[in-house]
């Protein structure tokens, strides 16, 4: 894939444009931004611009095919390995780098989900980031620089990237599933600019699932206790996807809030549900609406520590069902 | 060769060019001038500072083959080895690849041999606190005493991660953290070399970015001439850190002081837009509050703040609008703010959140002022005027004084459900031994449930107790019997005269006390419950076939029946 056939990131194809073409490429990079936005893509582009024999990043000749094939032998792809990278993978990267390229210039290696390389492994690759043996580019990818070693920050030149945007989104998303406008509005509007999430497996949850979920949401009172246990109840057996739930009332919530505040429509994430927010929103005042986010943002927090989801999901309820 | 970042082509090749560091330097100097150059070195600090830089440049000025020298020639030929990382005497080692005892064992091996041209031996172990504990151990011996052609010299980060043991045997030089006006003259000097045209605010834009580091701002420089070519303009740079344009902070900031919460909304549509991240934005927002209180507290702020004297109006301006503790309230809460919007799934919902709370949030009052609108209050009120209008504060429930004027008690009694309850409504028996128990009197109220009602009609007040009964002698406590005046007094609405009478232990005619009530319904249950049984075809027919008798009859559970 060339530049031309990733979307957007139309600053940061020019930066590594021009540091190719100037031949001032760094020796390590780091891509940061949003998971599933094309930083994998843009980083394989650079291996294939500085591998092809053309010297363009064809995509015809020997080199580029390789890169496209995943087995171009000087091109190295670190990933994660269970729940990290390990110190030995770095070794064995370390070890290969050491010799002479086989066929290109110089040898290039991707880290993908580089927050995630352990402390063993972040500190040994440390040197190498900082003058890498012969000739070679290291390329990092990360969602989460933040939890980088703060040394490693340092020895790579940063290239942040965005999200790309919604209507961006919507057009591909349109195009390629053959969807309709509100529903593609909806779940580029979810995926919050990240192809991966927008093609990934949380699309029927998303499209199909979603009205259900808000449509019991809504339907819970403030006096009957046991359809609100039942809910938890449900909401807590969904262990996989109880986050991307709990974003999804976030969500609706939100759409209330802007609601509240006379923002235009095109900014909601549920359109389709008008009628719904437009009635839920009368019951709701702002101060109200600010505590319900507030404890959907607390019980993301929590589940992401551990805690006993049936609970969690009851205190929930509780707190966001009407008074 | 190909390109090389500025950072490892500017890296310091003399103590000189080593920045921020003059103290490091200067003592390294002296003690090589005296003579006096202990055998093992810790250097520790933050991300580029120069420690590695340091400690090749020390090895440098030991090995030079003018001698040894607080200024290596960087000529002869082991500078320029040390230089490029290959010199045969000199070996740096990465301690975060080669952890291991073994690998320290093959240290130690190595260093009985004499250098083999040079004046010392020297081990430059990089990243040394990711040492295991036994290789740091197994250290400890050669540390100490050395041979004499042997130099150690340990660079770190995380100092502490060092034992204790291996802390004592070293000279420990800790590097700072490099101050913006050297990172920006050194900056202006390689650009000048590198022939870049970039001016000095942007200058000093990439070194506030490196916070400290030279090489972070060395990167940044890399990055800044990497998109911009050979000149760089000063909205390409600010474009390319992702800084928020100066305009879009100060609406969001006039936006915030007007509690304009459509607006608020706004911005943040416009920062997602604009593609900035919500974290630069609110630290940035942060920052410009900073300003503003500064603004509030100074008299001249422009000493401290870098901006030029338009914006210094806009912000006095902007601060004039505020009283300073809203300003370092919302400072506060926008600090919280930029910790959160790292973790937070959902970033600009936590940022919209936020600022809709901030545009909520009443004024501050000072709690000066509010202290002494309070002291004043109490003074009014002690003087017993101008608070008609404030609600007269219920009196204590055992204070029979205000019993009399006092309206009827807001917990209106429970009513028990008792076969022996003739008076219906409030003010009976069991609503008064309820009202009893509500009030916490626990002793009152068993005393109570024991008694019989003789004569309930206010303001007289009878109960009976068996004779000898020990409820009985605990009313003759005088002040027991005043406490439950008062609370019937209370319960009733009206000052009550209670009369205690012995009861006769077989009198029939008297309403029986609750407690006897209560056994009474218990016993008729127990006798249904038993006939129950009995009639049961199942236990009829055990009878009839075992020749069974019934012993006893327990309840399975209490609302079984």
């Amino acid at each position: 894939m060339t530049f031309e056939q990733i979307l957007g990131h139309q600053s940061q194809k020019e930066i590594l444009r021009r540091a190719l073409a100037s031949d001032r490429l760094a020796h390590a990079y780091l891509f940061e931004g949003p998971e599933g936005i094309g930083k994998r893509l843009m980083a394989l582009g650079v291996a294939r611009a500085v591998f092809c024999s053309r010297g363009t990043g064809c995509g015809d000749c020997v080199a580029c095919r390789k890169v496209d094939h995943h087995n171009h032998p000087d091109l190295h792809l670190l990933e994660v390995e269970g729940t990290s990278i390990k110190i030995d993978q770095v070794r064995e990267l370390q070890q290969s780098l050491s010799l002479r390229p086989l066929e290109a210039k110089k040898k290039i290696c991707l880290i993908n989900g580089a927050e995630y390389l352990n402390p063993a492994a972040g500190n040994a690759l440390l040197k190498t980031l900082e003058e890498p043996p012969g000739d070679a580019l290291i390329i990092l990818l990360s969602a989460h620089p933040d939890r980088l070693l703060s040394t490693i920050r340092s020895r790579c030149q940063r290239l942040p990237f965005r999200r790309l945007q919604r209507d961006v989104l919507q057009q591909v998303l349109q195009q390629q599933l053959g969807i309709g406008d509100a529903e593609s509005h909806v779940l580029s509007a979810l995926a919050e600019g990240s192809f991966k999430k927008a093609f990934g497996k949380d699309r029927r949850l998303y499209l199909e699932q979603r009205r259900e979920l808000l449509r019991e949401l809504t339907a819970l009172t403030g006096g009957a206790v046991l359809p609100r246990f039942e809910f938890a109840e449900k909401l807590a057996g969904q262990k996989e996807q109880l986050q991307e739930i709990l974003g999804i009332f976030q969500t609706f919530f939100r759409d209330l809030l802007l609601h509240k505040h006379g923002r235009p429509e095109n900014e909601w994430v549920n359109l389709d549900l008008r009628e719904k927010i437009e009635r839920v929103a009368r019951l709701e005042t702002e101060e109200s609406l600010l505590l319900k986010l507030d404890a959907l943002a607390a019980t993301r927090l929590r589940l992401e520590r551990n805690v006993n989801r049936q609970l969690a999901m009851e205190v929930l309820l509780q707190r966001l069902a009407p008074s | 060769m190909s390109y090389l970042v500025l950072a490892r082509k500017w890296r310091p090749q003399t103590f000189a060019d080593l920045i921020g560091q003059e103290h490091v330097s200067q003592t390294l100097g002296n003690a090589i001038r005296t003579g006096r150059v202990h055998h093992a070195f810790l250097f520790t600090g933050a991300r580029g500072v120069g420690k590695t830089s340091a400690a090749r440049i020390f090895a440098k000025a030991l090995n030079c083959e003018q001698g040894i020298t607080a200024e290596p020639c960087n000529q002869c030929p082991s500078c320029l080895e040390i230089s490029e990382g290959n010199g045969t005497d000199v070996l740096e080692i990465d301690g975060a690849s080669n952890t291991g005892v073994d690998d320290v064992r093959e240290l130690r091996e190595n260093i009985r041999y004499l250098p083999s041209r040079s004046r010392f031996k020297i081990f430059i172990i990089d990243e040394v606190h990711m040492l295991s504990i036994n290789a740091f151990n197994a250290l400890l011996k050669t540390l100490e005493e050395p041979p004499d052609h042997a130099k150690f010299i340990f660079a770190t980060t995380e100092p502490h991660k060092i034992p204790i043991t291996i802390l004592s045997r070293c000279q420990r030089f800790d590097f700072r953290k490099i101050p913006l006006p050297s990172v920006v003259s050194r900056l202006k000097e390689i650009v000048e070399v590198e022939k870049v045209e970039i001016s000095e605010r942007a200058l000093t834009m990439v070194a506030r970015r490196g916070e400290g580091s030279m090489r972070d701002a060395l990167s940044t420089l890399d990055q800044v001439i990497a998109f911009c070519g050979d000149r760089a303009a000063d909205e390409d740079v600010q474009g390319l850190l992702g800084l928020v344009d100066r305009r879009l902070l100060l609406d969001t900031v006039e936006a915030l002081l007007q509690r304009d919460s459509r607006r608020l909304l706004e911005m943040v549509r416009r920062v997602d837009h604009l593609g900035y991240s919500y974290r630069q934005y609110g630290r940035d927002l942060v920052e410009t509050f900073r300003s503003l209180v500064l603004c509030r507290v100074l008299d001249e702020p422009q000493e401290l703040l870098d901006v030029t004297a338009d914006e210094l109006a806009e912000l006095q301006a902007l601060a004039a609008q505020a009283g300073l503790e809203d300003l370092q309230r919302i400072q506060g809460v926008l600090l919280k703010l930029e910790s959160e919007l790292a973790v937070s799934p959902m970033p600009h919902l936590t940022l919209e959140m936020v600022l809709l709370r901030l545009a909520q949030l009443p004024p501050t009052e000072d709690v000066g002022q509010l202290l002494k609108r309070l002291a004043e209050l109490e003074k009014r009120l002690s003087r017993g005027g101008g608070v008609s209008s404030a609600p007269v504060p219920r009196s204590a429930p055992s204070s029979t004084a205000a019993a009399e004027s006092s309206p009827p008690p807001e917990p209106t009694p429970k009513k028990v459900e008792a076969p022996a309850a003739p008076n219906s409504g409030k003010g009976d028996w069991p609503g008064l031994v309820e009202f009893v128990k509500a009030r916490r009197r626990p002793l009152i109220a068993s005393i109570l449930e024991q008694a019989s009602p003789l004569q309930l009609a206010p303001p007289i007040l009878e109960i009976g107790l068996p004779r000898g009964s020990f409820a009985l002698g605990q009313l003759d406590d005088p002040e027991l019997v005043e406490a439950l005046t008062a609370l019937a007094g209370d319960y009733f609405g009206a000052a009550v005269k209670l009369r205690v009478t012995p009861l006769a232990v077989d009198v029939a005619n008297v309403r029986p006390s609750l407690e006897q009530a209560r056994r009474q319904q218990e016993s008729d249950r127990q006798r249904r419950l038993r006939a129950d049984a009995l009639d049961h075809p199942l236990i009829k027919s055990a009878q009839d076939i075992f020749g069974a008798s019934v012993k006893d009859v327990r309840p399975i559970d209490k609302g079984f029946v």
